[in-house]
């Protein structure tokens, strides 16, 4: 029953010159081309100027290149913010504070970035052979439709970000971030039709991720979930991989003359317009009508096109590679002939499905498609190594140093633009408020003056979804195919005690690559400069804790946000990123990459409902030897524990608060103060403990974050080792930090580590202070001088901590 | 004896081929990857034994290591039962167990759904239930990572008893890691020759593979003892 494949184009021309602005802006609507009124009257003048009308090929090629997805155009508005009643123009987030500070950072530390910015993927120098690089996707609205296909693809996507990246980097790890509504959530509190529970989104994405992760044969190797209510409707999933690469293989270039080659899976009309029905906020209709958004994954096709490639580049057959994500096609061949121009041949295309109009075979966002240039002679080789992996590849198009992007099909001009004009989307100007949250009241005073009461409040935490070990989801993930995973996403002695990140050896190599996330929502709300701030710091924090060199630590930024519109929604965004800026300059650690993910709301019938703005720092750093790979894990009673940083008052936003607030009848129970922390002072800190590690002195060692001091110790006792015995009195403190604040406060900076006692002196003399002992009873103490503040047997701890998501999972 | 050769047989989908190969040549074996495109019944005449290694082969869709079966059979015929019995190794492991099994290199059986409906990622303790030459540098008890969402097998009746018995069932879990019947994790056909098992020995050459940084239990990871005792087994 296969239909006979179409012979001719199959497009039609779409009168817009005469429209006025109104009519314009409801084609926009009717096509869904995602483009505002302003953006309809400058393509409008493009075909006035060329004396014709368009083609719907040119309108959703146009459309696809200047999606908020594809050209972050709110990343480059010029924004009007004001801060406390204070207005000051913003003239580009990204250029600002993102990419000044990267070339900052890259002047001081000129042998170290790679490339950043330009490819795929940002890279850094691994050693005088090999660099690594790193890439982190959303892949939200289609999660949140069709949660397995969504995050399926998710990971495939950003794993053909690497094989595009330089002339094809290789995948040697990957990440996951989820935010998710409660699993708790009652049904009947989500108040809109058609939405997925929260478990049914959990379920769906972490068999996505799975199920391409696994076949494609990348360990997943870190990760990280946050539970919110305002996920519900917009859950956020983060997908990043790893790549390796020959230094001499990053620079590509492509020239006229080149053929362009797609390889790897077919085209059909799976994942229509995603570029754009990303780029609008979701509705219940949404999940009626935007499935055929949402692409459909096959890891092995991608597998098999992977294998080609690395052969291909290998044998130095590859001049320029790239992947095909959103726009398909259209942008791929679009960024490769975006300067030199070219012709791209539509009717060579093999197709899913016969009938495909001229413009879906070139935005459609079929998965596991790549595209390379290569020169004509070495055709036929590319074409016996597409045999020996058995993947499909054909003749897309060729440069030809025109400028001019030429699409035909069947011979048929269906799309001829200029890709100077293409490649200008006019610039947004936007408007950003934020007001600080006052703090003059004082958080409210919970006294731990007891064992009972703090041995019930560290118990509480610990059950806590923000708390509660991954393990269920973490297993699922094959975690170390490679065989080069080291640092494992669970360690220990009995190999299921949580770590601060991963670390994976680099074949070829005798150093090492390290990987962590750090993203902090609750403060997202209330305080989002200190979110920028305390994201970069807890990444680079736990790098620095697993034995990364400071000077060799490299960060992305992934944003999200609802409704950028909102004055106060953008404006939370700007103090996040200026908060962000500032601690990765003061650190050194540049920006080689980044995206963002816009309009996460959810119109219900009782009004929108946005997520709060979410940053996801992931990090990526060199151990320079296997020696210096630390685990979070204490290794053995009779030890000394030391801490980095300092303690402060300040409970906003803590994991502690959340539960305070949840179990309080009064309203008025609130914690508006934040902790404080010093960059530089975290920075020298950070740089001494590095010295111990060189020196071998550090045995284990586990960041502080969400559950404080007393979340922390447990968690390193996890390992079944020691128990672990702390006097608070010796803590180093900014201030006069209350016994709560000391125990469950989450002040960024902070380290535990342990180490022998014969090495007391180095940990002294290097600024730290020696805060307690490991121990032989199995229990983690906690004191105050006399006080005794907690004091729990770790092995009624362990179960509670672990076992949290065993039944939702 | 000089070096012996490994032929790794590569579907689309095997993934754990890179690290397998390397494996091999570490314990004392020259070691090719071979893309199945590429594969000829000549292939094999070089090879002192044949690895089936980790991975997803065709995607493991229809059921495991099928596909890769009948492509298999398909381009050698009988030639790789002919190889076994001129005294020729064959060793799969993971997805090459499953395929070996469908093969009907190693006695009857299934492997299907882990007994929890989930993959599983993590390490088992392991036990010697009968001499192999793939076993022999090994103590009576060890660990190995697992990784595998089908691993568990079943056999027809009574077999997967008496394969616990009759040492056919050469390598079982210490304990009920997936629901594998009598909680084997490896098998051997008669000769010891042809050896399948779910974990993975590639993935625990070095002592810093191990999860626990302290671990001492030996000089090297216990899956390089494993392809030590079959490469000395040859000589």
């Amino acid at each position: 029953m296969s239909a006979t494949p179409a012979t001719r184009a199959d497009f039609t021309h779409i009168p817009i010159t005469n429209l006025s602005g109104e009519e314009l802006l409801s084609l926009s609507k009717k096509m869904k081309l995602s483009l505002s009124q302003e953006d309809m009257l400058v393509i409008q003048k493009i075909f006035k100027e060329e004396n014709r009308e368009p083609t719907e090929v040119e309108l959703e090629v146009i459309a696809q290149t200047w999606s908020e997805h594809c050209k972050h155009r709110i990343f480059g508005a010029q924004i009007e913010h004001t801060l406390d009643g204070k207005t000051e123009t913003v003239d580009g987030l990204f250029k600002t504070y993102i990419r000044a500070v990267t070339y900052r950072i890259m002047e001081k530390k000129p042998d170290f970035v790679l490339s950043a910015f330009v490819d795929n993927a940002g890279f850094v120098k691994l050693d005088d052979n090999l660099a690594v690089c790193l890439k982190a996707e959303t892949h939200n609205h289609p999660s949140a439709i069709e949660p397995y296909a969504g995050a399926n693809t998710g990971l495939g996507g950003v794993i053909r970000d690497i094989l595009g990246a330089g002339k094809g980097a290789k995948p040697v790890a990957s990440l996951d971030v989820f935010c998710f509504g409660p699993p708790d959530t009652k049904q009947e509190d989500i108040k809109a039709k058609d939405v997925i529970h929260p478990l049914g989104i959990m379920r769906g994405v972490v068999r996505g991720v799975r199920d391409y992760g696994n076949r494609m044969g990348i360990p997943t190797t870190s990760g990280a979930i946050q539970f919110d209510d305002t996920y519900i409707y917009n859950p956020l999933v983060f997908c990043g991989t790893m790549g390796v690469i020959p230094i001499k293989d990053i620079a590509k270039e492509i020239k006229p003359g080149h053929i362009l080659i797609a390889a790897g899976g077919r085209t059909g009309k799976d994942g229509l317009k995603g570029a754009t029905f990303s780029s609008v906020s979701l509705t219940t209709s949404s999940h009626e009508e935007d499935q055929t958004a949402v692409q459909i994954g096959n890891p092995i096709e991608e597998k098999k096109v992977a294998d080609f490639i690395l052969a291909a580049r290998e044998q130095g057959l590859i001049q320029f590679v790239t992947d095909c994500g959103a726009g398909g096609f259209s942008s791929a061949a679009g960024e490769m002939l975006s300067e030199v121009g070219g012709e791209v041949w539509l009717e060579n295309a093999p197709l899913k499905a016969p009938d495909l109009k001229s413009w879906q075979i070139f935005i459609s966002e079929s998965q596991e498609r790549m595209v390379m240039a290569v020169e004509e002679k070495d055709v036929p080789a590319m074409q016996k190594i597409a045999d020996i992996y058995e993947t499909e590849m054909f003749r897309l198009g060729k440069a030809d140093g025109t400028g001019i992007l030429k699409v035909t099909h069947h011979g048929e001009p269906v799309c001829t633009l200029d890709c100077r004009k293409l490649h200008e989307a006019p610039r947004r100007f936007m408007t950003g408020e934020w007001t600080t949250t006052n703090a003059d009241e004082g958080d409210v005073f919970i006294p731990v003056e007891d064992e009972a009461t703090g041995n019930e409040l560290l118990k509480a935490l610990l059950a806590d979804f923000a708390i509660v070990s991954r393990e269920p989801i973490i297993r699922e993930y094959d975690h170390e195919v490679q065989g080069n995973t080291v640092l494992k996403p669970l360690a220990g002695a009995s190999g299921d005690a949580p770590q601060d990140g991963s670390v994976v050896r680099i074949d070829g190599s005798d150093q090492l690559a390290a990987m962590a996330v750090a993203l902090l929502p609750e403060w997202g709300k209330t305080h989002p400069h200190l979110m920028g701030r305390a994201c970069v710091d807890e990444c680079f924090r736990q790098l620095i804790a697993m034995g990364c060199n400071p000077d060799r630590i490299a960060i992305l930024d992934n944003f999200c946000m609802g409704n950028p519109d909102d004055h106060r929604e953008l404006g939370a965004l700007v103090e996040t990123v200026k908060g962000m800026a500032i601690t990765a300059e003061t650190y050194g650690a540049p920006f080689v990459s980044g995206k963002d993910s816009f309009y996460n709301y959810f119109k219900t019938d009782e009004g929108p409902i946005s997520i709060p703005v979410t940053l996801l720092v992931s990090g990526f750093g060199v151990i320079e030897k296997p020696g210096h790979v630390i685990g979070a894990s204490i290794r053995g009673s009779g030890r000394k524990l030391a801490l980095v940083g300092e303690a402060s008052s300040g409970l906003a936003g803590s994991v502690f608060a959340r539960i305070i607030k949840k179990g309080a009848d009064d309203e008025d129970v609130s914690f508006p103060v934040p902790p404080e922390f010093e960059e530089e002072i975290a920075l020298t800190y950070y740089r001494n403990y590095y010295e111990l590690v060189k020196k071998g002195v550090v045995l284990s060692a586990h960041d502080i974050s969400e559950g404080g001091l007393a979340v922390a110790l447990a968690e390193m006792g996890f390992s079944g080792k020691a128990g672990l015995k702390v006097d608070l009195s010796s803590v180093p403190t900014r201030d006069d930090t209350p016994a709560a604040e000391h125990l469950f406060g989450e002040t960024p900076g902070r380290i535990i580590f342990e180490f022998e006692e014969k090495h007391t002196h180095l940990v002294e003399e290097a600024g730290f202070t020696v805060i307690g002992d490991t121990t032989d009873d199995g229990f983690v103490t906690i004191t105050n001088g006399e006080d005794k503040l907690i004091h729990a047997k770790l092995s009624e701890l362990k179960p509670i901590w672990q076992g949290g998501l065993t039944a939702w999972y | 004896m000089p070096t012996p050769h490994a032929l790794l047989i590569k579907f689309p989908g095997t993934n754990c081929d890179n690290e397998t190969s390397r494996a091999l040549r570490e314990a004392g074996f020259t070691a090719d990857v071979l893309p199945v495109a590429l594969l000829e019944s000549s292939a094999l005449d070089k090879a002192q034994m044949v690895v089936f290694s980790g991975g997803f082969s065709y995607g493991d869709y229809v059921m495991s290591g099928r596909i890769a079966q009948l492509i298999t059979k398909n381009k050698l015929g009988d030639k790789l039962q002919t190889f076994v019995q001129n005294g020729g190794y064959a060793m799969g492991i993971c997805n090459g167990f499953q395929i070996l099994t469908q093969l009907d290199l190693l006695p009857r059986g299934s492997l299907v759904h882990n007994e929890s409906g989930h993959f599983i990622c993590k390490w088992a303790g392991l036990k010697r239930n009968a001499a192999s030459p793939y076993l022999n540098g090994l103590p009576d008890e060890f660990e190995l990572p697992i990784a595998h969402a089908e691993g568990r097998f079943v056999g027809v009746d009574a077999d997967a008893k008496s394969y616990v018995a009759n040492g056919r069932a050469a390598l079982l879990y210490t304990s009920n890691v997936n629901g594998s019947s009598e909680q084997i994790a490896g098998l051997q056909d008669e000769t010891g020759r042809v050896f399948g098992l779910m974990p993975h020995p590639e993935r625990f050459m070095a002592r810093s593979h191990h999860y626990d940084p302290d671990w001492n239990g030996a000089e090297k990871g216990w899956g390089y003892y494993m392809f030590k005792s079959v490469r000395e087994a040859m000589n």
